[in-house]
């Protein structure tokens, strides 16, 4: 018997790349340090998650909903620190900033 | 004891009177001094005493051969004498004595009336023999009567009636008339109601009885006998029973006119035939005797005002009977529910409207044999007639609360209520109709069907009764529950599994779908359905997704990509598809990270649809199946034998039950089959008798996705809770979902609505858990 696939309507659904491997990263995923919200999901300020609501990648390896990191370095009491270990918010890794292209607009904070 | 003073006055008066009645009478040679006052009260009483009618000798001897000078001067004297009550006294025993003459007649007439009975062909031989009776009563009582003042047709003699003064005869007429009347009521016999009753009818609808003829065969004019009875008095006696004719005919109308004919109002049709029919005849009967144009007036009108309100009793009293068929048969019975309206303004029946319909409704309705599409049904059709008949919402108000409960017990009358919102076909009529203007919902917090507390008020409206603006039909459907949430989580799941069921490229159903929800939006808020808009939007994402990397590397394959925090919990499975099926998955993972390189592709591998073709040696096979149904056919493939257990481990884990489920898929077209238990064998070659439905597509009955249903959903999360709900019900027996809710709250963590706990408990009767009886639920022992 031959079986030759005509057409598969598939399910299947996005993760973000955050570059971990399949095990090390789990199911549910992981959520902003901020927000306490999936990265999946959309930051509080927004409705439509994915590229419209990216994720931004530290030099100190944490990651966050971009809206959320830009509003804590936004406000004076960040000191342009990372809100999670306080070390100042360094310039995106490479492989972020390739991936996305606002580096310019974080740098100039 | 009299003075001699006033002796002397008397005599002078007296004299005085004597005096005028002698000048008046000089010409015609009275001669007074003849009589005593004996002799006077003597031949006063003999002319005024009763005589037989029927005997000819005193027939002969009519009061017109008295010497009428005579009986005049001995009236006077009887007055001038005082001896007025000795002479009346006279007069009524003697009518005692004679009155036996009456009942005899009477007795014989009845007796005749009663031998007849009430058979049909006798009856107008009847009705003629009552007429007879009463024309009869009333010559006794003509005959009987003193001499009036007033000339009677049949003694014109102008000497006769001046015979006594005008006062003396209106008083001898009164105690006549009264002492006549009570004797005679107290003669006639209980059948005479009933003949009188039968006259009464005959005259409102004659057209019911045969033609009544007297003896020489011409018709018997009838009208006379209304007066007769009014100079007996007997219309007023009688006049429950003329009213209780006009009640039967009123009732008899209605009954044959109006049950079940509800598309235009009766109420009018009665009044017109109440004017044509019933007034002409209340006018014939009771406007005899009553002089003046006003009191006729006032009369009809006290009558007429009966009789409407009876009409509109009857009417009522019907519509209310009919009152669950009429909502069903809406809108075709909008004339039915315009006859309710009015009559329930005239007559107070509204507390039994709602005491109707609510017992119709737990009858009829809220059981487990109907089904929740047809209760929604009745419940949208109940609030539109209940607002034609009583606008401010209060009868709806009552008699939709117990539906409403009911409603809010059921599993799926949310998913119901959706469906019909986004057009679900599978639903059947659809509650909304197309014509009604969408808006939005409309949910006032004065709106307090959620309490369960609240009792029915013998009287109308209670206190806790707020006018209710009349909103639309789905407002009033989605304010059965607390809060509209559940709605939308509904609606999310039934848009995901409508969503995942269409195949790629069919953008006319993601459109229209997206037309649904933004109709949607009107009603329950864009933030509501910011969930829904993702999913449409991960739709034409992964349109446009797939067809870039169809022009980069063309595939069979064309996933759905959804954000998955944004769809309902789907249910999980763990299968790996193999052979050239995961080499399709990775390939097509690798495309799309290429095209989205901060992404990667998860794939729910137990979902979708695979369209397949299958070479055997002699035949082919194009068949539409879901991904477990293909992951076998390709291990099929591989190698031609399979034991159940084999294939299980081959695509990683798999229920038992579902792998099962997918062989027999294969077995049904006759591809495999089970050679011994749970063995399969791929038939190259199709067995005999099989048939060879070559090239005919074929679908394996695509399931819906599995999408976990809300109430899936919500009862994992509460079986938490289920530990503390055992035990309450142990210790306490039955209880309200209420107050289990009530009781739960102290549990710690616990934050579900009633009607999540009601999904929950509903979900663990269904296990057999619990058993529910009339709303308490208690444990399955
Ligand atoms: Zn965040
Ligand atoms: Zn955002
Ligand atoms: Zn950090």
């Amino acid at each position: 018997m031959k079986v030759t696939i005509k057409n598969w309507h598939a399910i299947a659904y996005w993760r973000w790349d955050t570059g971990k491997e399949d095990e090390e990263d789990g199911e549910e995923g992981d959520v902003c340090g901020i927000c306490r919200v999936a990265f999946e999901a959309c930051c509080p300020a927004c409705k439509v998650p994915g590229d419209d609501c990216p994720l931004i990648y530290g030099e100190c390896t944490h990651v966050f909903h971009m809206h959320c990191l830009l509003k804590w370095i936004g406000t004076a009491a960040s000191n342009s620190q990372c809100p999670m270990d306080r070390r100042t918010w360094g310039k995106l890794s490479p492989r972020a900033a390739a991936s996305y292209g606002y580096c310019q607009s974080l740098t100039c904070l | 004891m009299a003075t001699s003073a006033l002796r002397t006055q008397v005599s002078v008066k007296y004299a005085e009177s004597l005096e005028k009645l002698l000048a008046a009478d000089k010409e015609k040679r009275l001669n007074p001094g003849l009589l005593n006052y004996s002799q006077a009260l003597t031949l006063a009483s003999e002319y005024l005493r009763p005589y037989d009618i029927k005997d000819r000798a005193a027939m002969m001897r009519p009061r017109t051969a008295f010497n009428i000078n005579d009986v005049r001067t001995a009236f006077a004297m009887v007055h001038f004498s005082h001896q007025l009550p000795a002479l009346t006294e006279i007069f009524l025993e003697d009518m005692r004595k004679s009155f036996h003459l009456i009942e005899y007649e009477i007795n014989a007439y009845m007796t005749r009336y009663e031998i007849n009975g009430c058979r049909r062909l006798r009856e107008t031989k009847n009705l003629e023999l009552f007429r007879m009776l009463v024309s009869r009563l009333h010559d006794w009582f003509k005959a009987w009567h003193p001499p009036t003042e007033c000339a009677s047709p049949d003694s014109p003699s102008q000497t006769h009636t001046d015979v006594i003064p005008p006062s003396l005869s209106s008083f001898f007429s009164g105690t006549y008339t009264l002492s006549f009347q009570t004797r005679l009521f107290a003669a006639l016999p209980p059948s005479f109601a009933r003949g009188f009753k039968a006259l009464a009818s005959w005259c409102l609808a004659p057209e019911d009885y045969p033609p009544m003829v007297s003896a020489s065969g011409a018709p018997i004019k009838i009208d006379a006998v209304w007066t007769e009875f009014e100079k007996l008095g007997l219309i007023e006696r009688y006049e429950s029973v003329i009213s209780s004719v006009a009640y039967e005919h009123i009732e008899r109308r209605i009954e044959e006119t109006c049950p079940n004919n509800w598309a235009v109002p009766m109420l009018p049709e009665i009044r017109e035939w109440m004017t044509q029919k019933v007034v002409p005849w209340m006018l014939k009967i009771f406007t005899h005797g009553v002089t003046s144009r006003h009191d006729t007036q006032s009369l009809l009108t006290g009558i007429g005002a009966r009789f409407d309100f009876h009409v509109n009793k009857v009417l009522c009293d019907l519509r209310i009977k009919e009152i669950f068929n009429i909502i069903v048969d809406y809108p075709d019975s909008l004339g039915a529910l315009q006859d309710l309206k009015e009559t329930l303004q005239r007559v107070d029946q509204r507390g039994d409207l709602v005491k109707f319909l609510r017992k119709e409704n737990n009858k009829r309705l809220l059981h487990p044999g109907a089904d929740t599409q047809t209760i929604l049904q009745q419940y949208v059709s109940t609030i539109k007639c209940l607002r034609i008949v009583d606008p401010p919402g209060v009868l709806l108000y009552k008699v939709a609360n117990p539906i409403r409960q009911y409603l809010r017990e059921r599993p799926d009358t949310i998913r119901c209520i959706v469906g019909s919102l986004v057009g679900d076909d599978e639903s059947g009529d659809s509650l909304v109709d197309d014509d009604e203007p969408i808006q939005p919902l409309q949910q006032p917090e004065s709106e307090d069907y959620g309490d369960l507390e609240w009792n029915p008020e013998p009287i109308d409206a209670g206190p806790e009764f707020k006018t209710n603006k009349p909103s639309d039909v789905i407002s009033t459907l989605v304010s059965i529950y607390d809060s509209k949430d559940l709605f939308v989580k509904e609606l999310q799941v039934l848009l995901a599994q409508r969503l995942l069921a269409i195949d790629d490229n069919d953008t006319a159903r993601v459109d229209k779908e997206r037309r649904n929800i933004e109709i949607l939006k009107i009603r329950f808020g864009d933030a509501a359905l910011q969930v829904c808009a993702v999913m449409l939007k991960d739709m034409t994402d992964s349109k446009r997704t797939d067809d870039h990397i169809q022009g980069q590397t063309p595939s069979v394959v064309h996933p759905t990509v959804i954000s998955h925090h944004f769809w309902p919990t789907l249910d999980q499975s763990d299968i790996v598809m193999p052979g050239q099926f995961q080499q399709m998955q990775e390939d097509y993972a690798k495309q799309f990270s290429v095209f989205k390189p901060d992404k990667k592709l998860k794939w729910l591998p137990h979902l979708g649809t695979v369209h397949l073709e299958l070479e055997l040696q002699d035949r082919t096979l194009d068949v539409d199946v879901p991904p477990l149904e293909a992951a076998f056919i390709e291990l099929f493939s591989q190698k031609d034998t399979w034991s159940l257990e084999e294939l299980i481990k081959a695509v990683g884990n798999v229920d038992r039950s579902a792998a099962v489920k997918a062989l027999s898929t294969w077995t049904n077209m006759g591809v495999i089959k089970e050679q011994n238990e749970n063995t399969f064998v791929l038939l190259e070659q199709a067995e005999d008798g099989a048939e060879m439905r070559e090239m005919a597509p074929i679908q394996a009955a695509p399931s819906l996705p599995p999408v976990q249903t809300v109430q899936q959903q919500e009862a994992e999360q509460m079986r938490v809770h289920w530990k503390f709900i055992e035990g309450m019900l142990t210790n306490l027996g039955s209880l309200s979902l209420d107050r289990i809710q009530t009781m739960l709250r102290f549990s710690p963590n616990y934050d579900k609505t009633a009607e999540q706990l009601g999904y929950f408990l509903e979900a663990a009767r269904r296990e057999g858990l619990l058993v529910v009886q009339n709303g308490m639920w208690r444990l399955n022992k």
